[in-house]
């Protein structure tokens, strides 16, 4: 979580090797999976390491087919049978996809197109998979039903998922751990059950006030605190 | 009846060499201003191959098909590829000057005389009777059949194999697509690798039928207009533009003057340009994004 | 009171200095020792350097009216050698047909020019990019092909020749006299591209280069804009193919070819995108270049056997630079230049100047 410029999709995008196609670099710090040092490789490669991403606007392929769409990842396991168990996968967590299989990417509602763009993720095959701004653009029933099967999906593929999400509430019932970033730092982390819990969080990302108004000297000090975290 | 056989003929070499406009406009929205010199080297490269294996012409052709698509991959590697995500004007300015580098070097290499890949080849090109009293020459004709025979290919490949899906998913959007693991650069080198071999068929047929020397520019040029009036990501636009521009000229030629030959194709382009910009069957939001 | 500090360097403190086209007393008295240096040039120059200096100047002209509309305006041309023909192709029309003097000639190309300008300019308004460039080059080929026809038609299938201009009864022949005709004419050219640069209408150029949907949204009436660039750059690109039709004394489409084109589009790229310093050095390099490969081809042993061959070493070569340019130094020889600059202004310090970024 964060706001607006925090750097949120700076992060996933250095993770899944983005920064590199607008010719920027990761030049502090490290980023490891799974034991490998894998800042500034491409992303391609990221991919087929376990890495995918999905970005938040142009996430689908607008002129192919939603079936094309899901075909059109090259996924580590080449062997057909597999892919094919994949891509069954991805109908099945997103069963809504099966219908509209001959539509053309570009014609799907914002909703269908964040399906395809997690379902096309999956068959990426990751072990981490990283949604950006899950929510944008999305009605906040869908948002909850979509973290929902997020949580879902994570349940029975074992795999990891890192969501940027705005709206805090669902966000921190589905999620097991969460961050918050300001100015390109995380600036609180925890579990979500201790975020949840987080007078700062209370306040500022869940809109509960404690008791009556407060004063803008506290907030000031909200501040300051959150600056210590980094 | 002739004049249908000339039209014929004519759409096909356009056709042939507009699909390679196409195929590199469609991953990387560059437009390769060196393709008629491609072409050129292609044929210039079956000359040489024919002069080598001199009894097995099979094997000269299929020496220097193969050499053409190495060439496409080597153009990319070499030069365009640190092009990739750079200004359009960057991109084709550099294929320019790609193409004025190929014309010496191929001068260099060749000479400018004309040559007859045809006699090298020991090849002989009979014209063949059609029905109604028009005559073709064997090797337009195989000009006709190659073209059928490629765009088939081309599109059984973009429509159904895997990587012709990958092709058009890259040209979409490259970030997802690299983002879905897909390989651009692998993508990139294979389009220019396929247009590179289309149109040096093209070069090789055209040369055949008529000698080699520099004119095939021109050619090559000329081509442009049925890429554009069909719409440039398009393929099928490609075929109806190489039959529309084709007619426009064999007509002209016919009817009013020989010397328009050369300027038709760019009059249907103007007025292509001014109707409808995006092409027959060009996508139109592609004039929108800058 | 106390003195104010001394400042660390030269800074612009109103808006008339800001514009001003010379700044510094440095930049003045070296401006002055390059005018006084290409005023008596003539008096040691031998024939040839005299033709290659006359050259450069036309070569001049035309690549700075190819550098406002492509390198500031944006607009990408593939027409330019379709221009130039139909600057000289008036001048040589009008001349065979009425026996016009120059000061009718000239004018009428410009007109011309800026009229094709309009032509060229249309197809901007709903293209783009690649677009462009395409219909550009179709007009190319239209105009050429209108000039072959004229030559055909009338006769003069090897070209049309022109005598030269005539002033006050006297023919212009003589070298130097065209050497500072050119030289008045390249510098003409270049005081009006630095003032239409520096007003609105520059700005108004950078702004739709850099993103047209936002230049229309801040106000900017990008369609005139966009016409007003390729009618200044054709009427400018045109005159400099009518001098060049008075200054060779022939026009022939043969002239005009599409290499000529993707010469001045060298020496846009080459001397620098963006810079009207740019533009003078891509003329002065492309000018010179097939020269420099002609001396350099003839060094070698076996010259003879080679000379044949000049022309497709010279295109190879050109299109070489060209690529090496366009990969290595997008910025031109003008980047260099500045980099260059700010290295001994410097040292051994490393930083940039501040704000000299004016071309
Ligand atoms: N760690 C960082 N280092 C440098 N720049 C950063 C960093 N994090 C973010 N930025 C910059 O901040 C801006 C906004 O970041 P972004 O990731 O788009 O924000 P968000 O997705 O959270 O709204 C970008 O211009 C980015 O370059
Ligand atoms: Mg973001």
């Amino acid at each position: 979580m964060g706001t607006n410029g925090a750097g949120k999709t700076t992060t996933l995008r250095a993770i899944s090797g983005f920064l590199g196609i607008d010719d920027a670099r990761v030049t502090e710090g490290a980023i490891t999976f799974k034991g490998a040092r894998i800042e500034n490789r491409p992303p391609h490669e990221n991919t087929r390491r376990g890495i995918v991403l999905v970005p938040e606007r142009d996430k689908v392929f607008p002129n192919l087919t939603v079936a094309e769409n899901l075909a059109a990842p090259v996924a580590p396991a080449a062997a057909a049978i597999e892919r094919r168990r994949r891509e069954a996968l991805a109908y099945q967590f997103f069963p809504q996809l099966a219908d509209l299989r001959h539509r053309v990417g570009g014609l799907l509602s914002g909703g269908e197109r964040q399906m395809l763009a997690l379902a096309s993720g999956l068959v990426c095959e990751p072990e981490l998979l990283l949604v950006d701004e899950l929510s944008l653009g999305l009605a906040p029933v869908v948002v909850a039903d979509l973290l929902r099967r997020l949580a879902e999906i994570r349940r029975q593929l074992g795999i990891a998922i890192l969501v940027v999400e705005q709206s805090a509430t669902v966000a921190l019932e589905v999620a097991d751990y969460a961050y918050v970033m300001e100015n390109g730092r995380i600036v609180l982390d925890g579990t979500a059950e201790r975020l949840r819990r987080h007078p700062d969080i209370q306040e500022f990302y869940l809109g509960r006030k404690s008791g009556e108004r407060r004063s803008y000297r506290e907030v000031k000090q909200y501040r300051r605190s959150r600056r210590w975290y980094g | 009846m002739q004049l249908i056989v000339n039209i014929t003929v004519l759409a096909a070499i356009y056709a042939l060499l507009a699909c390679g406009y196409v195929l590199i406009y469609r991953v990387s929205r560059v437009m390769n201003m060196a393709h008629g010199e491609l072409a050129m080297l292609g044929a210039y490269l079956l000359y040489t191959t024919a002069s080598l294996f001199t009894d097995h012409p099979v094997g000269a052709i299929a020496a220097a098909l193969v050499l053409s698509l190495t060439v496409g991959v080597l153009v990319y590697v070499a030069l365009m590829r640190k092009m990739t995500g750079q200004m359009v004007l960057a991109a084709i300015l550099t294929t320019i000057a790609i193409g004025i580098l190929l014309r010496g070097v191929i001068v260099l290499i060749w000479s400018a005389a004309q040559q007859h890949p045809l006699q090298a080849l020991k090849f002989s090109n009979p014209s063949i009777e059609l029905i109604g009293g028009a005559r073709i020459s064997t090797c337009a004709a195989l000009m006709v059949l190659a073209t059928v025979a490629v765009y088939t290919a081309l599109f059984v490949f973009l429509r159904f194999g895997r990587w012709g899906m990958r092709l058009r998913a890259a040209g979409q959007n490259p970030l997802l697509a690299a983002q879905r693991g897909i390989n651009l650069n692998a993508i990139y080198a294979l389009a220019w690798a396929l247009s590179t071999l289309t149109g040096s068929i093209a070069g090789m047929l055209i040369a055949l039928d008529s000698g080699l020397d520099q004119t095939m520019v021109v050619i090559g040029l000329k081509a442009f207009a049925p890429a554009l009036v069909g719409g440039l990501d398009s393929l099928l636009g490609a075929l109806v533009g190489a039959v529309i521009v084709a007619s426009a000229e064999v007509l002209a030629i016919h009817y009013v003057d020989p010397l328009l030959s050369d300027v038709v194709p760019f009059l249907v382009l103007i007025a292509a340009l001014i109707v409808r910009p995006w092409g027959l069957f060009g996508t139109r939001e592609e004039l929108d994004r800058v | 009171m106390s003195r104010s500090p001394r400042a660390s360097g030269y800074f612009r403190t109103s808006y008339d200095q800001d514009l001003a086209l010379v700044q510094t007393r440095l930049e003045r008295t070296s401006l002055g020792v390059f005018i006084a240096a290409l005023l008596a040039f003539p008096l040691i120059a031998s024939p040839f350097q005299l033709d290659l200096a006359c050259q450069v100047f036309l070569a001049s002209i035309g690549a700075l009216s190819l550098m406002l509309l492509t390198g500031y305006a944006g607009q990408i041309s593939l027409g330019h050698a379709g221009l130039l023909a139909a600057g000289a192709f008036t001048v040589g029309i009008l001349f065979r047909e009425t026996n016009a003097p120059f000061w009718i000639t000239l004018p009428a190309a410009a007109a011309v020019g800026g009229l094709l300008g309009i032509i060229f300019g249309l197809p901007s308004l709903r293209l783009r990019g690649l677009y462009l460039a395409v219909s550009t080059l179709a007009l190319h080929f239209v105009v050429i092909y209108l000039g072959g026809e004229y030559e055909a038609r009338r006769g003069f299938s090897t070209g049309i020749v022109v005598d030269p201009p005539k002033l006050g009864g006297v023919s212009i022949t003589d070298a130097r006299a065209w050497y500072f005709i050119l030289l008045g004419a390249a510098a003409a050219t270049l005081l009006v591209c630095l003032n239409l640069l520096r007003a609105r209408t520059g700005r108004a150029w950078r702004a739709l280069r850099t993103r047209e949907t936002v230049a229309e949204a801040l106000g900017i009436g990008v369609a005139s804009y966009k016409l007003l660039a390729f009618v200044i750059s054709s009427a400018v690109t045109a005159v400099a193919g009518a001098l060049f039709a008075y200054y060779r004394g022939f026009v022939s489409v043969e002239a005009f070819s599409l290499f000529l084109t993707i010469q001045y589009l060298a020496m846009v790229i080459i001397g620098g995108m963006g810079s009207l310093l740019g533009a003078l050095l891509g003329a002065i390099f492309v000018t010179l270049f097939p020269y420099i490969i002609e001396i350099g081809l003839l060094a070698l042993p076996g010259a003879q056997r080679h000379a044949s061959l000049l022309f497709a070493v010279n295109y190879a070569a050109f299109g070489l630079v060209m690529i090496l340019f366009l990969m290595f130094e997008p910025l031109g020889l003008v980047g260099m230049w500045r980099r260059m600059q700010n290295y001994f202004l410097l040292w051994p310090f490393k930083h940039r100047r501040a704000g000299g970024s004016r071309g």
